[in-house]
């Protein structure tokens, strides 16, 4: 019997502190946050498909920060006079890491859901124009001098998939 | 059973070794105990001006320090153990001081020190310091060759500010131009680290009247400065393909006439990154830090520094089987060791002694 009634107990005292953690104040970003960022940071909001991951474009090195361009089909435009099907070139900053780690003291606004650049991946994503007047630093470019017009600045990616 | 130290250890291990390896390396030098060719070539560089650069101070801090070329005479001139200096750069005419000062607890980035903390100008011998802009104010300021103005680089654009008021005087679209530019002897171009020649990091310099640029060298490069006659640049390059270091490969220090061609290796050494070259004034010897650790001179205590002949040039040190393999005729040295320290800045002037003792 006492056994039994130290069971219920423990369930009790389980289930306050679950509900009582739920209403902790939390750091991370919840849904509302996302979806704030991406809709209202930069100028462009589309969701594009990721079409491939150049040889050499994505790496990791030491204490070696820069941007690499990659290519997107549009899929949906949110915001911004973009047109669906169209072909565009994004850089993402560092882009070995998660999209939510990627901030430093370069580049403060940064962030995102993404965790991985998987070529064919949905991305949602809060874009700038162009790239130059938002970034001051190396570029791994596989794409120079084969693409004419502006290359976007991701500031905030979500993974659309 | 054998015992296997963890990563961290045996790195910990290897960073104590090799700081104890240069600092035997660096005070044996400093003692006196050079070969004749070395003793030699400080006797040559002995009287030839100041060398500025920051290295830690005995509180920690970062501060700038002034000595001889052959290292002598060495002493803080700021002085400030509640801050760290950084990036000091003399004016041409070796008469004032232009540097950046950082709150002691900001870390010194490597690619960003140009636009780090506040600037400050100062007498030559650091004397009357003024803090003349706010935090990140006039980014990779560089002085014009009368000293009247500096050249800055911002994500926004190039723009040149009169040195006295501040005032911004034009600018330019920076093209691709992004840290660490400096201005011509001549006063007509800018040398920089750019990113608009399809490589990441590529040197190339700048018309400030057109706005037009070349590359001088496309695969990671970086810290160019100029030859004093403006014809040639001096900066540390990576070359793509070495299997050392985890096939990562070891930065060395090479030059390029302006528009790309006639590079040629000035020194390397497998297990040491070579960064910060300068020509001294008269173009007849070159300055430049070596750190095992990417990014070790400003992350961490900086290197001893180093000094050689550019007639002697190219120059590989130590064992550096691969390098010598690919480099057959090159020499072995002279070298001069200097003290622990990173960027460091030559002038011929006199100016920086104005407050040291003999």
């Amino acid at each position: 019997m006492k056994s039994v009634a130290g069971i219920h107990l423990l369930g009790f005292c389980l289930a306050v502190f679950v509900l009582s953690s739920c209403n902790k104040p939390s750091y991370r970003f919840t849904n509302t946050d996302k979806d704030a960022k991406i809709k209202t940071l930069g100028t462009v909001e589309v969701t594009a498909r990721l079409v491939e991951i150049p040889d050499g474009a994505i790496f990791q090195r030491d204490l070696y920060d820069y941007a690499a361009i990659l290519k997107y089909e549009v899929v949906a435009v949110h915001r911004g006079t973009l047109e669906k099907g169209t072909t565009i070139y994004v850089g993402h900053y560092d882009p070995w890491k998660p999209r939510s780690k990627a901030a430093d003291q370069r580049v403060k606004l940064m962030g995102g859901t993404l965790r991985e650049f998987r070529s064919g991946s949905l991305h949602h994503m809060a874009l700038e124009t162009s790239m130059d007047d938002h970034y001051l630093g190396g570029i791994v470019d596989k794409y120079f001098g084969k693409h004419t017009g502006p290359t976007y600045w991701a500031v905030w990616t979500n993974a659309a998939d | 059973m054998s015992i296997t130290p963890s990563p961290r250890y045996r790195f910990a291990s290897l960073r104590i070794l090799r700081c104890l390896c240069l600092v035997i390396f660096s005070s044996a030098a400093l003692a006196g105990d050079l070969s004749p060719e070395v003793a030699k070539l400080a006797g040559e560089v002995r009287g030839k001006g100041w060398i500025v650069f920051p290295a830690r101070s005995e509180k920690g801090d970062w501060d700038l320090f002034v000595m001889r070329p052959d290292g002598s005479q060495r002493r803080n001139i700021t002085n400030t153990p509640d801050a760290n200096e950084s990036y000091p750069l003399f004016s041409r005419d070796g008469s004032r001081l232009l540097y950046r000062r950082l709150a002691r607890n900001e870390i010194i980035d490597g690619n960003r020190y140009g636009e780090q903390g506040v600037p400050v100008v100062a007498n030559a011998d650091g004397t009357e310091p003024r803090v003349i802009g706010g935090e990140g104010d006039l980014p990779w300021a560089s002085w014009s060759p009368d000293g009247q103005a500096l050249a800055c680089l911002s994500v926004k654009e190039i723009t040149f500010v009169d040195a006295a008021s501040g005032k911004v005087l034009r600018t330019l679209p920076r093209h691709g131009f992004f840290q660490q530019m400096t201005w011509s002897p001549d006063g007509k171009w800018l040398s920089g680290v750019a990113n608009s020649f399809g490589t990441a990091w590529s040197i190339a310099r700048m018309n400030i009247t057109t706005g037009e640029a070349n590359a001088v060298s496309n695969v990671d490069c970086c810290t160019p400065d100029w030859f004093p006659d403006g014809t040639k640049l001096i900066f540390s390059n990576r070359p793509p393909g070495q299997k050392t270091n985890n096939g990562q490969g070891w930065t060395q220090l090479w030059s390029a006439d302006v528009d790309g061609h006639n590079r040629q290796l000035i020194y390397g050494e497998d297990g040491r990154h070579i960064y910060g070259g300068q020509v001294s004034p008269d173009g007849r010897y070159v300055l430049f830090t070596g750190n095992p650790q990417e990014d070790g001179d400003p992350g961490e205590s900086g290197a001893p520094m180093g000094l050689m002949r550019l007639s002697d040039a190219p120059i590989i040190g130590g064992e550096s089987k691969e390098l010598r393999a690919l480099h057959p005729d090159t020499k072995s040295g002279p070298v001069l060791t200097l003290p622990t320290g990173w960027e460091p800045c030559w002038t011929f002037s006199e100016s920086p002694a104005s407050h040291s003792k003999p």
